[in-house]
C-alpha cells in the first residue's frame, strides 16, 4: 500500500510537471485563497496580541468583571449597531462596584461606564463626545500617564474632569494651558484637572478611545444621566497570588447582589485579552467568510482542470485498467494530483499571506503573527479542499469503461 | 475440474448488448475450453464477437450469462478489484495499436502493470530494463514511443505483456498495423514466448499466420464454426518456471559480512599515525 502511495506521487508529480503552466494558475487559485485566510487570521491574532499585550503592560494582578449579554446573538449585534442607542442593558450596576470594593485583598476598583454626551467649551460645543465615568482608582489600574495636571481624586471628584489628548486639543486648541478651563456637560460645569498624554494603540481591553474622550467621576454621571450601565468592572488585587480567590469571591458576592443571576464574567490572566470589541469580531468574521469564498473559487479550478486532465487521460487510464490497474488505483492516482496541487497552493498561500501581512504591518499597528494553529488550520483547510474538488474528478476517472476507453484518443 | 492442464473453460457464455428491439448477441452459448500451452488464433468476420471473446477472456468486460473457469476457479462473478488484480497477474495485453502511454518512456510502459503487483521502483525498472533488453531494444529505453517505429512499438506492448510473467498472453490483432517484415518479426517473437510454455490466444484477419498456431477457431455470428488443433494435447511446451521472484530488490552487499571491529581499529591506527 505504501509503496502504492509513492507511485501515486510520482505519478501525480510527472503530470503536474507535465503541465506547468496550468498547475501553477491552479496553485494560484488556491494560493490567493489560503492568502486571505492567512491574513485575516494573522490580523485577528495580532490585534488580540495587543490586547493581551496591554493587559500584560497593565500588570497580572487585574481582575476584570464583564456582563454576559445577549450580544452573543448576532441579531442582537445587528440591533445594537443600526439602532442609534448606544447603551447597553447591561447587568452590572453600581452597587456592584460598592460590593466589590468591600472584598479585602482588593486594592482598587474601577468601574467604566460609558456614555456620548454633548460637551461645551467656552467658545463652542461638541456632540458625541464618548465621556468615559470611572472612580479614582482608576488612574492606580490603567497605565495612563498625563501630560498635564493630575487625575481627579476623591477631594474634587465632584467637579473635576479629565480630558483626552485630542479632545484637549479640538476644544481649546491646546494642551498647554488647558487644566483650569472650565467645560459644560448638560448645562453643569466642570474644570480640567488633567490632560492625558498621547496613546499609540487605539485598541485595548476597555474598549474605550482614550485620546477622544472625557474622564469624569462615575457619581457624578450618574447624577448627570439619571442613571447609568456598568460596562465593565477592572479591579486591581493587592498581590497576585490571590487571584483565583478573589474572583471566586467576586463570583460569589455579585451572585447574591443580583439574588442568584450569574449574568457576569469574572476574568482575569490571559482570558482578559479576548478582543472586546464584538464589532472587530463581526468584520473578521465577514472576511474569513469573503476568504473561504475565494478558497472555494480556487477549489472548482483544481476541479475544472482535474476533469479536464481525466478527459485528456482517458486514454492512459483505459491502458492502466488493461494491465491491471484497479479502480481503486487510478481514484487514487487522480485524488493524489488534486491533493498535491491544492497543498503546493496552500503553502505558496501561506508564504504569500506572510509577506502581506508584513507589508500590512507597515502601515498598521499590527505586527504578523504567526503560530503553529494557523499554520495547522490552513494546511488542513487545503488538504480538505484538495479531497472535496479532487473526488468527484476521480471518481470520474475511476469509473471510466476499460474497452472504451482503450478506443478513446487525443 | 481434474485436468490441472485446463487454464480456461467457457461453459454457454452469452453477452447480449442492447434490450428489446435492439436486443443483439455477441455471444451466443458460447463453450470453449483452453489448455496450459496452447496457441490459439482466432478468425472470422467483422462483428463475429472476436473481441468481444477476447475482453471476457482478459477480465476487461463481463459476459452478460454463462460461467467462466480461470485455472479451476469460477471468476464469472467475482468484485472489479479481484478482476482488476487477476489481470495484473496472470493475464497480459497486446493490442492493434499498440496502446502505450505516450508520456512515459519505453521503460516505464513496460514496467506499468508491475505497478500494480507491488514492486518497487527499482525492481520494476530492473525487471522491464532486462525484458527489453530480450526485445532487443535496450538502447532505446528511453525513448518516448512516438520516437518509435511501428515494429518496435509493437515489440514494446510485447515487453509489457510478458513483463508480469502471466499465464495468458491476448493479441488483439497485433500485426494488423504492421507491414509484413515487422509482422514477421512479431510472430517470432510471440513463437518463442509461446515456446516457453504460455498459453497465447490472438485474433487476426490475417490466414497466412495460422502457421504458428496449435489451434484454429473460425468464429461466425457468435458461436464457433470450425476448431482445428495442429498439435496433439500432450505435445504441447509446458511452462518452464523461470520466475520472477525478486519482488523487492535485496540489497547487493550484506551487512552481516563486514566486521566492523577490524574496520574501527584500522581507523584508529590510522589517525594515530598521523
Amino acid at each position: 500500500m505504501a509503496l502504492l502511495f509513492k507511485t501515486h506521487f510520482r505519478l501525480a508529480k510527472t503530470s503536474i510537471k507535465e503541465n506547468r503552466t496550468r498547475s501553477f494558475l491552479t496553485c494560484l487559485g488556491i494560493a490567493i485563497g489560503v492568502a486571505s485566510i492567512v491574513l485575516i487570521l494573522s490580523l485577528t491574532g495580532s490585534v488580540s496580541n495587543l490586547i493581551k499585550n496591554e493587559a500584560n503592560e497593565i500588570g497580572s494582578d487585574l481582575i476584570v468583571v464583564r456582563p454576559v449579554s445577549k450580544k452573543d446573538s448576532i441579531s442582537n449585534i445587528i440591533a445594537e449597531f443600526t439602532s442609534s442607542n448606544t447603551f447597553e442593558q447591561s447587568s452590572l450596576s453600581l452597587s456592584d462596584v460598592t460590593a466589590i470594593s468591600n472584598i479585602k485583598d482588593v486594592s482598587a476598583v474601577a468601574p467604566i461606564v460609558t456614555s456620548t454626551n454633548t460637551v461645551g467649551s467656552e467658545k463652542n460645543t461638541f456632540s458625541s463626545v464618548p465621556v468615559l465615568g470611572t472612580s479614582p482608582d482608576f488612574i492606580k489600574i490603567e497605565p495612563l500617564a498625563l501630560r498635564f495636571g493630575t487625575f481627579f481624586t476623591n477631594g474634587n471628584k465632584e467637579k473635576g474632569v479629565v480630558l483626552g489628548h485630542m479632545l484637549s486639543l479640538s476644544m481649546f486648541n491646546t494642551i498647554n494651558s488647558t487644566v483650569g478651563k472650565t467645560v459644560t456637560i448638560m448645562g453643569e460645569r466642570f474644570m480640567v484637572v488633567g490632560v492625558l498624554d498621547e496613546i499609540e494603540e487605539s485598541i485595548n481591553f476597555d474598549n474605550v478611545d482614550f485620546n477622544n474622550a472625557l474622564i469624569m467621576d462615575t457619581e457624578s454621571l450618574d447624577k448627570l444621566m439619571g442613571s447609568t450601565q456598568v460596562q465593565q468592572i477592572n479591579i486591581k488585587a493587592a498581590n497576585t497570588d490571590s487571584l483565583a480567590a478573589i474572583s471566586d469571591e467576586i463570583t460569589a458576592k455579585l451572585k447574591e447582589n443580583k439574588s442568584g443571576d450569574e449574568n457576569f464574567t469574572v476574568a482575569y490572566g490571559d482570558d482578559i485579552s479576548h478582543p472586546a470589541s464584538s464589532l472587530f469580531m463581526i468584520v473578521s468574521g465577514i472576511l474569513a467568510l469573503v476568504a473561504a469564498i475565494s478558497l472555494i473559487v480556487g477549489g472548482i479550478g483544481v476541479m475544472n482542470i482535474m476533469l479536464v486532465s481525466v478527459a485528456e487521460r482517458t486514454h492512459e487510464i483505459g491502458i492502466r485498467k488493461a494491465v491491471g490497474a484497479s479502480s481503486q488505483n487510478i481514484l487514487m492516482q487522480f485524488l493524489f494530483e488534486s491533493l498535491i496541487l491544492s497543498v503546493l497552493g496552500g503553502l505558496f498561500g501561506i508564504i504569500l499571506g506572510y509577506v502581506l501581512a508584513f507589508l500590512l504591518s507597515i502601515i498598521t499597528p499590527f505586527a504578523p503573527y504567526i503560530n503553529w494553529q494557523i499554520l495547522v488550520v490552513t494546511f488542513v483547510t487545503t488538504i480538505i479542499v484538495g479531497i472535496i474538488f479532487g473526488i468527484y474528478p476521480a471518481i470520474k476517472a475511476a469509473s471510466r469503461d476499460p474497452i472504451e476507453s482503450l478506443k478513446h484518443y487525443r | 475440474m481434474g485436468d490441472s492442464n485446463i487454464i480456461i473453460e467457457l461453459k454457454n457464455l452469452t453477452k447480449r448488448y442492447g434490450y428489446g428491439d435492439a436486443e443483439s448477441y455477441a455471444l451466443k452459448d458460447f463453450n470453449l475450453t483452453i489448455r496450459r500451452g496452447e496457441f490459439i488464433m482466432i478468425m472470422g468476420p467483422s462483428g463475429c464477437g472476436k473481441t468481444t471473446l477476447l475482453n471476457i477472456i482478459g477480465l476487461l468486460d463481463r459476459a452478460s450469462s454463462g460461467e467462466y473457469f480461470l485455472n479451476g476457479e469460477d471468476v464469472a462473478g467475482i468484485s472489479a478489484r479481484r478482476q482488476a488484480k487477476l489481470r495484473a497477474k496472470k493475464i497480459g495485453f497486446i493490442f492493434q495499436n499498440f496502446n502505450l502511454i505516450e508520456d512515459l518512456p519505453i521503460i516505464e510502459n513496460v514496467a506499468l502493470p508491475l505497478v500494480y503487483t507491488g514492486y518497487s521502483k527499482t525492481a520494476r525498472l530492473k525487471n522491464a530494463s532486462s525484458i527489453i533488453s530480450r526485445f532487443n531494444l535496450q538502447e532505446r529505453e528511453y525513448y518516448f514511443p512516438y520516437q518509435l517505429s511501428g515494429g518496435q512499438q509493437q515489440r514494446v506492448a510485447i515487453a509489457r505483456a510478458i513483463v508480469g510473467d502471466p499465464e495468458i498472453i491476448l493479441a488483439d490483432e497485433p500485426t494488423g498495423n504492421l507491414d509484413s517484415r515487422s509482422s514477421h518479426n512479431v510472430m517470432e517473437e510471440l513463437k518463442a514466448i509461446h515456446s516457453e510454455g504460455n498459453t497465447i490466444i490472438m485474433v487476426t484477419h490475417n490466414p497466412a499466420l495460422t502457421t504458428y498456431a496449435t489451434r484454429v477457431i473460425n468464429m461466425l455470428d457468435g458461436h464457433i464454426d470450425t476448431d482445428i488443433k495442429t498439435i496433439a494435447d500432450q505435445n504441447l511446451p509446458q511452462p518452464i518456471s523461470v520466475k520472477i521472484k525478486n519482488r523487492k530488490v535485496k540489497p547487493e552487499v550484506v551487512l552481516g559480512e563486514i566486521e566492523p571491529s577490524k574496520k574501527r581499529r584500522r581507523r584508529k591506527s590510522h589517525r594515530r599515525k598521523k
